[in-house]
């Protein structure tokens, strides 16, 4: 099969469209913006809507809005703007809407800079914004996982009613690889639920108002329910040589690739390392690092671009079975020869 | 070759790494006074800039935007561009992509109109999205002659699939772009590819074939 050359933002933008998402509402932002652009450039000629709102609230209601007819619909930002959208994701989570958020993230806080960054990890995993909620986050490493993540992410909003986020580094956004194009799907999901005009029916109320104390905690003890179904089913990882590792480094991202060459490099030189790649970094693959443990790893290193995030949720898992430490930089991805320098030193210092 | 270089063309088409190779390449040649004028104003990932303490050690002058704005996003050209397009030197201007990226040409347009040779290249990766067909190509030429307020004086032709990029790729590519070139009776002035290549296939393009030295792209990818 043919490939084409595209940066992620575009192989994310076009998966979403192979998904049969036809609405895209969304505020540009370096370094997401070309997202946008894309389907400003398309949909016209496939009969979607692309809209951009005049902020990030409004998109992310518009939304709260189209989804709650059954249409698979998107938006995508970075980091400030993700933080705007927060009170909408909220409500969509409440109201238990199915879509797609990405982003494409860059460092902050606040403004910060617009190089790449994965320091939006706590906000992804721990819901964002208020109220006992989840989001499903999947965290593609290459452009080709941009396209498919996008398909993927469209098919588990409609499963659980929940919405998906994509969360990849700017880099990722940016850089183009070569891939293949997936065949489009037709969505599958009945969705009775939704607001389709009530013709011959009663109608639908979408409301995130729960104002008796009974029903709003039967509402979060359901949401509960439903969070621990998806725990139960969809943790996702990829794993490296984590067989015989004693020293596990753990990496999500575009910095997964990075983690596995100076796994290779190291190899090379008889330190037995290994990697887990988070895939799904809500649910967490907790299981995944446990099973490391057990296979005899005493160490993990936990890679992030970030001040340390991620590690939290290692030693989570581990529950005080293994040691974890923690290596981040921020903007900037640090090259394989710096990890394995990094990784050197510790193997020296465990005598690995 | 001309005093006036511009390279345009559809984001990810390979401009910077083009407009990289020729500066070093001219600059090599003759060693002329040779700026190379960095206008992505779009953002700041893969841009020549990140190359400018390697050009500046061979003696190559870059502008590109100024002090922390290196990292931005916002539209600040270099004020001195205006004062060199008046001069005697070599000018190289490697642009973002698309029309948004072609823009910023329309402000230097009646200086670039005043130097005496004026190459403005439309570079071409038929592998990209928007450049699969004679239709898109066609929109994207006027679009960027609308926004530059310049007519292209000829096409690159840099088909790749970058790492998997193969002798087949490119001449699979390279005919693709040799129709667009005849449909918008451009000509095609160079054909691009990595130095793996150059060898294979110097002999069946020896006015067109040129080799390129990727700089911009992580080795780690």
């Amino acid at each position: 099969m043919e490939k084409v050359l595209m940066k992620g933002n575009e192989a994310l933008a076009e998966g979403a469209i192979r998904a049969g998402c036809r609405a895209y509402f969304g505020y540009p932002i370096t370094p997401s913006s070309e997202i946008a652009e894309y389907m400003a450039r398309k949909y016209p000629k496939i009969g979607g809507v692309f809209l951009q709102a005049e902020s990030e609230l409004a998109a992310i209601n518009m939304v709260y809005g189209a989804a709650s007819t059954g249409a698979r619909v998107m938006t995508a930002s970075s980091g400030p703007g993700i933080s705007l959208k927060q009170e909408g994701i909220s409500f969509i989570a409440e109201a238990e809407l199915p879509c797609v958020i990405v982003n494409i993230s860059r460092g902050g806080p606040g403004l910060g800079g617009i190089q790449p960054a994965q320091s939006d990890y706590f906000q992804a995993t721990r819901g964002g914004g208020h109220g006992d909620y989840h989001t499903m986050v999947l965290a593609p490493a290459s452009v080709q996982d941009m396209m498919d993540f996008a398909m993927e992410g469209f098919e588990l909003a409609d499963k659980y009613r929940i919405p998906v986020m994509i969360m990849a580094e700017g880099t990722l956004g940016q850089m183009m690889e070569p891939i293949i194009l997936r065949d489009p799907v037709t969505p599958g999901y009945e969705k009775p639920w939704a607001t389709t005009g009530c013709k011959g029916r009663k109608p639908n109320v979408i409301t995130t108002l729960h104002l008796p104390p009974e029903e709003l905690e039967q509402r979060n003890r359901y949401l509960k329910s439903k969070y621990d179904l998806i725990k139960a089913r969809e943790k996702r990882a990829e794993t490296f040589m984590t067989e015989d590792a004693k020293l596990v480094l753990v990496a999500f991202g575009l910095m997964s690739r990075v983690a596995k060459r100076a796994v290779m490099e190291v190899r090379k030189r008889g330190i037995k390392a290994g990697l887990i790649r988070p895939i799904t970094l809500w649910p967490f693959p907790d299981e995944h690092i446990v099973e490391a443990a057990e296979n005899g790893a005493k160490l993990f290193l936990s890679l992030e671009i970030n001040m340390g995030q991620m590690v939290e949720d290692i030693k989570l898992a581990l529950n005080g079975r293994s040691r974890v430490e923690f290596y981040g930089r921020i903007g900037i991805i640090p090259n394989p020869e710096e990890i394995v320098g990094v990784v050197m030193q510790i193997a020296e210092r465990e005598g690995l | 070759m001309a005093s006036t270089i511009i390279f345009s063309g559809g984001f990810g088409s390979g401009k910077s790494e083009i407009a990289l190779n020729f500066t070093l390449e001219k600059k090599g040649e003759d060693n002329r006074e040779t700026i190379l004028a960095d206008l992505d104003l779009v953002n700041p990932y893969f841009a020549s800039r990140e190359m400018k303490g390697f050009l500046q050690a061979r003696g190559i002058r870059v502008l590109a935007p100024a002090g922390e704005l290196v990292f931005g996003d916002v539209p600040s050209i270099p004020s001195e561009i205006i004062g060199l397009l008046q001069q005697e030197n070599r000018i190289i201007i490697d642009l973002a992509g698309d029309e948004v990226g072609a823009v910023v040409l329309g402000y230097i347009r009646d200086y670039l109109l005043k130097r005496k040779d004026l190459e403005f290249f439309l570079v071409i990766n038929p592998y990209r999205p928007f450049a699969g067909d004679v239709e898109s190509i066609k929109e994207l030429k006027n679009c960027l002659e609308k926004a530059s307020g310049l007519n292209f004086t000829g096409i690159i032709s840099n088909p790749n699939l970058v790492e998997e990029t193969t002798v087949q790729v490119i001449n699979d590519g390279h005919n693709k772009v040799l129709q667009y070139a005849e449909e918008l009776n451009l000509p095609v002035r160079y054909l691009t590819v990595e130095e793996r290549f150059y060898e294979e296939l110097v002999v069946y393009y020896p006015q067109l074939l040129k080799k390129i030295k990727i700089n911009l792209r992580p080795q780690w990818i």
